[in-house]
């Protein structure tokens, strides 16, 4: 393989950037360290665990009063707010107490109690790049700060002259350069067996629980909550979003793994493809469900 | 693409059998971002030497470790170097593994002279079933190239959209590296 790779402690996760040029070093040093700022920057906004992060600060006070926001955290949560109007709520960023109450979230001292009957729409977004919440709701970026995080990193890469890499944040990727290219899925019940898929896409996120599953009310559960019903989903299969935007393959996921039927109305929206796979008890198969076969 | 009469979330694409190599390829991923030099050089550009001081602790101390860091101390003895510049004392260049459930990784904390984090750079990931790293015979295999060999193992393997891997070892080993400094490299 020809280039250079380099992967940092980010976002909870390994975040991974590639870059395939052949620039001079000094040149390739810097690129790298612009798009990991980048994303080292969502983080410190836009992390739940993090009491300093902008986001902390809207779920403490912004059920009192309306709380100015920087602009990379107005995108998401316009972003969002468009997601859940598309999905008709399937996307929601209010689901944080359940994944508290599972053990997904910490749970912070100084956070008062929910009132159990908000949803997004509870996310007022005001001129002026001012959030206010309406009822006492707790947000949670998890489900598309992280494809945004790589989309802004992917950006920094562009500037800084790279015509051809790759950001990689624990499975949430975006590509610059290659308009085809061959991403690998892990299969959801043994994640170390790989199915290739070639795409257009730039852009990939997968939602599975095969890394990060707990046992919660005597079910096997991902962090991903099905806002309808506000518990958690099933483990057992994982759903990849190709999207030419990662922020949009990130959010897709969330809405495709609580509901495939409904979801599938929004992939078309964003010109997105989801690929589902599902192992077959016992026998060891793995099912493929392509959107776009 | 989805219409009436074909629902793609129904129906499967195909179906792929247990372990058809075809299908479904390489057993783990893997890559090697840094070797250990060049992390140092990575870390510390303006370094001009590194001088190896592993450190071995007493057992006093490394309880002194594993209660600031809340993490156990594993081996006896961690690689350190110190980092110079021109005789100018730049900081510490602590090397550092972790085992994961599903993966294995080495990485880099330097940390300044006053014994705060300059950055971290992972080195080396692999990741497998979860049993398979806790044995010896597995481990054997990386032993002697771990910091500088090419592995040819998954190198077609570009990128891989999966879960998250939690990164919280890692963090734990940063903290571990901070501890360290307390006790030992003050």
């Amino acid at each position: 393989m020809t280039g250079t790779r380099r992967a940092r402690p980010l976002l909870g996760t390994l975040v991974e950037i590639a870059i395939e040029d052949d620039l001079p070093r000094a040149d390739t040093e810097q690129a790298f360290d612009r798009a990991f700022a980048a994303v080292a920057r969502v983080q410190a906004l836009m992390s739940f665990h993090d009491p300093e992060s902008e986001l902390s600060r809207i779920n403490r006070v912004a059920w009192l009063r309306a709380v100015t926001v920087s602009d990379d955290t107005w995108r998401v949560l316009t972003a969002a707010q468009q997601l859940s109007v598309a999905s008709d709520g399937l996307f929601d960023i209010t689901v944080a107490p359940v994944l508290e109450r599972a053990g997904f979230l910490p749970r912070h001292a100084d956070h008062l109690p929910v009132s159990g009957h908000g949803n997004w729409r509870d996310v007022v977004l005001l001129p002026g790049q001012r959030v206010r919440l309406a009822r006492r709701v707790r947000l949670d970026l998890g489900g598309i700060a992280k494809g945004f995080a790589v989309d802004q990193a992917i950006a920094q890469l562009r500037d800084a002259g790279v015509v051809s890499g790759s950001v990689n944040a624990g499975g949430d990727l975006r590509v610059l350069g290659n308009p085809t290219h061959t991403l690998h899925l892990r299969h959801p019940s043994q994640p170390t067996q790989l199915l290739p898929v070639t795409t257009t896409h730039a852009a990939a996120a997968t939602s599975a629980g095969y890394f990060q599953h707990r046992q919660w009310a005597g079910r096997v559960c991902c962090p991903i909550i099905h806002p309808g019903t506000r518990t958690l989903c099933d483990a057992r299969r994982s759903v990849t979003v190709f999207a030419y935007q990662c922020l949009i393959a990130d959010a897709l996921t969330k809405i495709l793994y609580a509901d495939p039927e409904r979801g599938s109305r929004v992939l078309d929206h964003f010109r997105a493809r989801a690929v589902m796979l599902e192992p077959v008890v016992h026998s060891g198969a793995c099912r493929v469900f392509d959107s776009a076969a | 693409m989805n219409d009436d009469f074909r629902k793609w979330w129904a129906v499967p694409a195909i179906v792929i059998p247990a372990m058809v190599p075809a299908a479904i390829s390489a057993p783990a991923f893997a890559a090697q971002y840094l070797t250990q030099e060049q992390a140092q050089q990575v870390l510390f550009p303006e370094a001009s030497r590194f001088v190896a001081q592993p450190l071995r602790l007493t057992p006093e101390q490394a309880s002194v470790v594993e209660k600031y860091a809340r993490v156990r101390m594993r081996g006896a003895e961690q690689p350190v170097w110190r980092v110079e510049a021109g005789g100018r004392h730049l900081g510490w260049f602590v090397l550092d593994e972790v085992y994961g459930k599903h993966e294995f990784i080495t990485y880099a904390v330097a940390l300044d002279a006053s014994g705060a984090v300059k950055g971290v750079e992972i080195l080396d990931y692999r990741e497998t079933h979860g049993g398979e790293m806790r044995q010896a015979a597995w481990r054997a295999q990386f032993s002697g190239k771990r910091y500088g060999a090419e592995l040819r193992l998954g190198e077609d393997i570009k990128n891989i959209s999966g879960a998250t891997l939690s990164c919280k070892h890692i963090s734990e080993g940063v903290r571990r590296a901070l501890a360290l400094h307390n006790v030992a490299l003050k």
